[in-house]
């Protein structure tokens, strides 16, 4: 140890008054000091142990004696056995199950120094042997050095060979700490690792380890450096992860799901995320089957038209849309223990506008796996209120003309009114407002919109036509004038011109029954808001259109 | 332990009459295995049947004496104590007379051999005699003046008709009503993809985009293996299941169930479930109409159904728990489906690649025209 057990005792002594102590407790120092580790700036790890089945705190006390950080944890009896237990359950479980803080104080322990009560810390050592231990350590690590490296060759064979690379550099190292635990180096942190392989001595895997520790190191290209990599982790003990053809299968993540309305295809994560594909990665995405192998997967998407497919694949994967499994093995779930948490990644929102058009999110390019900026079901909610807005403006369309043919001012006033605001429905749906403020309220609150030109003309236009009278054959022909240029205005703005134009047309209505019934499918799986009264007219009309004139 | 029975298994080459005929064999009995033309008898999982104890018969139900001679049939009939009758013509789509030969002229025929030797009857229905009705549908029911879907539908109430009206002459019987049979309850594996596998294959590849039918809508399918266990139950205890019916049904799945399944897929098209009476056949495109018609027309009134089987009597007698699962049941048999290579992106072949090299756009995606009963994969 770099410290003498005198300077700790010490230390203890100083440190022992600051703490509520309990009478005839164990004292160990563990951790990277007690290991023979450490350096002048090494914290002081002290671990009081009570002889009895109490609950005590895990929240470690922190003092600073002598100029250094003293760190104080204390445990009962009954709380370290039960550690063990638990070590020694999930160790009988699946590989690698255990929890990585739980090993860790495991270790500490095993591998102290004690200081007080001798008698009690080696009772409480005696509730497991640490070749167990070692043999728990070795296989954990062995089993997150076995999916980095299956995860670092899916990556090489989706094309991302420096990232894979980088999950080789982490399974090589989780894959010689497995092999230096079998060894009886079991510290778990791999900050020491190099003391740790000095301390095994001049072994030929030592010095492979050394010059395969990361690309630059390697001096090989990333290609090679995994399959170099992979050899070395064989090597190391390491087995279950040999680059073979047909290994690597496509697998489900759970609660990933997908939504087609038109052209446009969307996932959903989780029922809450929703990304849109451009057409490229769309097409690569249909070319996923559960249970294929990658190589079949690839060859599919080529035929798909999707040439080179892998690195959208890889960001499939990033994004948890999709897993990768081990044949026969289960779901590939890379890890890099001590580290950052894992888990899927989520990409900045997309910053493409409008948010969402009749026939769907708005994806920037044909690569894009874009994440909608705003949750799924509001979402959909807002795509199915845009697409009954747009019904919506034709009805009161029909609706103004009709009465302008028989002379009904009032009326055609009413519809001149109801047109201008169900267009602008269309426009905050657009851009995901919903729940949408009510109808009296639409041309004022435009002013949640961003700045563009296309929406400040809309700003500009919307106040005089809410405010047109109609008393005339002049003044409703200027309506009807006015309100359909600010129509296609609108149209041209929220990405709607793809609309059927006329809804006279039978295949026009057919269009748009079909996109109404593609985002109600998606509506229901969300259980999301529907624009009830519209979609059940939708829904109960028989497909006839609303409002069509019988003459 | 039970006495060994001597069994007569109709239908026994089909998917449920293997089944049940592997497991009477199993347990000890002596089945004679009645087949229509091939004397192999395939388990659900492929392999044939080889077990001791099984002799097969070359019969045909829809003729007199099962077609066979005045002297076979006597023999026959002197050599049963039961008989569990699955033959029948299960898919839909045929001329109404099929129907009419087999599944009913077929049980009067079975009848007459029970008659003619005192044979006890295990009669295998559907659970579909209900027909359209609504709500719960009891075992103790029958003819309820319920409207039938189609032929198959219509000639299985009249097959079962005939078992009750039987019971007059002495004939004794038990009726097991499985609901829409389907792949095992634990892997997913079935041996023949008809009926309701045909329908997700049409839909999943996009070939059929739009179905008339409710989301609410239930369609109930029973793992293949949780019907041949109530069969065989029912063959067993014969004295406790005499005059009564049995359903043997699964957990059901509504239509969003089935669309929330399929969207879990990245290879699958979501088929759209359009209100029966917004759909409008002669706006399909051509293809997709073709298909329609051929195939998917056929099940219209399943997609609009919304009854609950009940099946205390099955619970009563069987001690197997009913299926569950819902929707994880769901994933299994479309898992084994993908495994199978019967659902899925086809696998491209070197032509296809080349194809697709080709600038001249060669389209690879074009259905066989034979394929629309699903038998092609």
């Amino acid at each position: 140890m770099i410290l003498s057990e005198e300077y700790l005792q010490s230390l203890l002594d100083k440190a022992y008054p600051q703490i509520r102590s309990v009478a005839d407790c164990a004292v160990v120092l563990e951790g990277s000091i007690a290991e023979g580790f450490g350096n002048s700036s090494s914290d002081i790890d002290f671990l009081l142990i009570a002889d009895s089945d109490a609950d005590l705190p895990t929240m470690p006390s922190l003092l600073f004696v002598d100029g250094r950080r003293v760190e104080i944890r204390t445990r009962s009896v009954r709380q370290v056995a039960e550690q063990f237990s638990a070590v020694t359950a999930a160790a009988a479980g699946r590989p690698g199950a255990a929890p990585e803080d739980l090993l860790n104080r495991c270790q500490r322990l095993l591998r102290s120094f004690p200081l007080r009560n001798p008698e009690l810390v080696a009772k409480v050592k005696g509730l497991m042997s640490f070749d167990d231990f070692q043999d728990t350590a070795r296989e954990w690590w062995a089993h997150a050095a076995r999916q980095s490296v299956r995860y670092a060759l899916v990556l090489r064979q989706l094309g991302e060979e420096r990232e894979a690379a980088a999950w080789t550099e982490a399974g090589l190292l989780q894959a010689v700490k497995s092999w230096a635990a079998g060894r009886g180096e079991a510290y778990l942190e791999p900050k020491w690792l190099p003391m740790q392989l000095d301390r095994i001595g001049d072994h030929p895997l030592c010095a492979r380890y050394r010059a395969l520790a990361s690309l630059d190191v390697s001096g090989l290209d990333a290609a090679d450096y995994v399959t170099e990599g992979a050899r070395l982790t064989v090597d190391l003990g390491v087995t279950g992860a040999e680059p073979e053809a047909g290994r690597i299968t496509v697998a489900r993540a759970g609660a990933v799901t997908t939504w087609q309305t038109g052209e446009r295809v969307h996932v959903v994560r989780g029922q809450q995320d929703v990304f849109v594909l451009g057409d490229r990665a769309a097409r690569a995405w249909r070319s996923l089957v559960f249970g294929r192998t990658l190589e079949q997967t690839l060859a599919t998407a080529q035929v798909a038209g999707v040439p080179q497919a892998g690195p959208l694949i890889a960001q499939f994967l990033r994004f948890g849309l999709v897993r990768a499994a081990w044949k026969g093995e289960g779901t590939i779930v890379p890890r890099m223990p001590l580290a950052a948490p894992s888990g899927d990644v989520t990409p900045p929102p997309s910053t493409a506008r409008p948010v969402v058009g009749i026939g769907g999110a708005a994806a920037g390019g044909a690569e894009a796996v874009d994440l909608v900026p705003v949750p799924a079901r509001r979402f959909s909610a807002a795509a199915m209120t845009l697409v009954w807005s747009n019904v919506l403006v034709e009805n009161a369309r029909e609706d103004l003309v009709g009465a302008l043919d028989r002379g009904q001012w009032s009326v055609a006033q009413l519809s001149a009114r109801r047109m201008l605001r169900f267009s602008l429905r269309g426009v905050l749906s657009a851009y995901a407002v919903n729940p949408l403020p009510p109808d009296s309220e639409v041309v004022r609150r435009l002013s949640l919109l961003p700045a563009a030109a296309d929406l400040d003309e809309i700003r500009a236009s919307a106040p005089s036509l809410e405010t047109l009278t109609v008393a005339c054959d002049t003044e409703g022909a200027a309506a009807l004038a006015a309100l359909d240029d600010f129509v296609a205005l609108v149209r041209r703005a929220t990405g709607a011109h793809s609309f059927p134009s006329s809804f006279g047309s039978s295949d026009g209505w057919r269009q748009t029954l079909e996109i109404g019934y593609d985002w109600l499918r998606l509506g229901a799986h969300l259980n999301a808001d529907l624009p009830i009264d519209e979609a059940s007219d939708l829904l109960s009309s028989g497909g006839a259109q609303p409002h069509a004139t019988s003459v | 332990m039970r006495r060994r029975l001597r069994v007569l298994v109709t239908g026994a080459a089909g998917l449920v009459g293997a089944e049940v005929t592997a497991r009477l064999a199993a347990a000890g009995h002596e089945v004679t295995a009645l087949v229509h033309r091939t004397p192999v008898l395939v388990g659900n999982d492929g392999t044939p049947l080889e077990a001791a104890g099984v002799r097969c018969l070359t019969a045909d139900v829809t003729r007199p004496r099962l077609g066979l001679s005045e002297a076979d049939h006597e023999a026959l009939a002197g050599g049963i104590d039961r008989i569990v009758h699955c033959a029948a013509i299960t898919d839909f789509g045929r001329p109404e007379e099929d129907y009419q030969r087999v599944n009913v002229d077929g049980t009067a025929h079975v009848l007459e051999l029970a008659r003619a030797g005192g044979a006890d009857l295990v009669h295998v229905g559907t659970a579909y005699v209900c027909g359209e009705r609504d709500g719960l549908i009891l075992e103790t029911e029958l003819d309820e003046g319920q409207r039938l879907a189609n032929a198959y539908e219509a000639s299985k109430l009249r097959a079962e008709t005939l078992v009750h009206k039987a019971r007059a002459d002495g004939v004794r019987s038990a009726v097991v009503r499985p609901s829409i049979v389907v792949g095992d309850e634990h892997t997913g594996v079935v041996r023949d993809y008809k009926n309701i596998y045909v329908v997700l294959k049409l839909t999943t590849e996009g070939k059929v985009r739009s179905i008339p039918g409710q989301y609410e809508a239930r369609l109930d399918l029973v793992p293949v293996d949780y019907v041949a266990d109530v069969i065989t139950q029912v063959t067993e205890r014969f004295d406790e299941a005499a005059g009564r019916t049995f359903h043997a049904v699964g957990a059901p799945l509504t239509l969003r169930d089935f669309s929330d399944v399929m969207a879990e897929y990245p290879s699958f098209q979501v088929p759209r479930f359009v209100p029966p009476t917004s759909f409008d056949l002669g706006r399909l495109p051509r293809e997709e109409r073709v298909y329609y018609e051929r195939v998917v027309a056929l099940y219209e009134s399943y997609f609009r159904r919304r009854m609950a089987f009940d099946a205390s009597n099955t619970a009563q007698l069987v001690a197997r728990p009913a299926p569950g699962g819902g929707q994880d049941f769901l994933r299994r048999l479309i898992d084994h489906c993908l495994e199978s290579g019967y659902l899925g992106a086809p696998l491209p072949g070197v032509a296809d690649v080349l194809a697709r090299l080709d600038l001249t756009g060669a389209d690879v995606s074009g259905p066989a025209a034979n394929d629309a009963n699903g038998a092609g994969r």
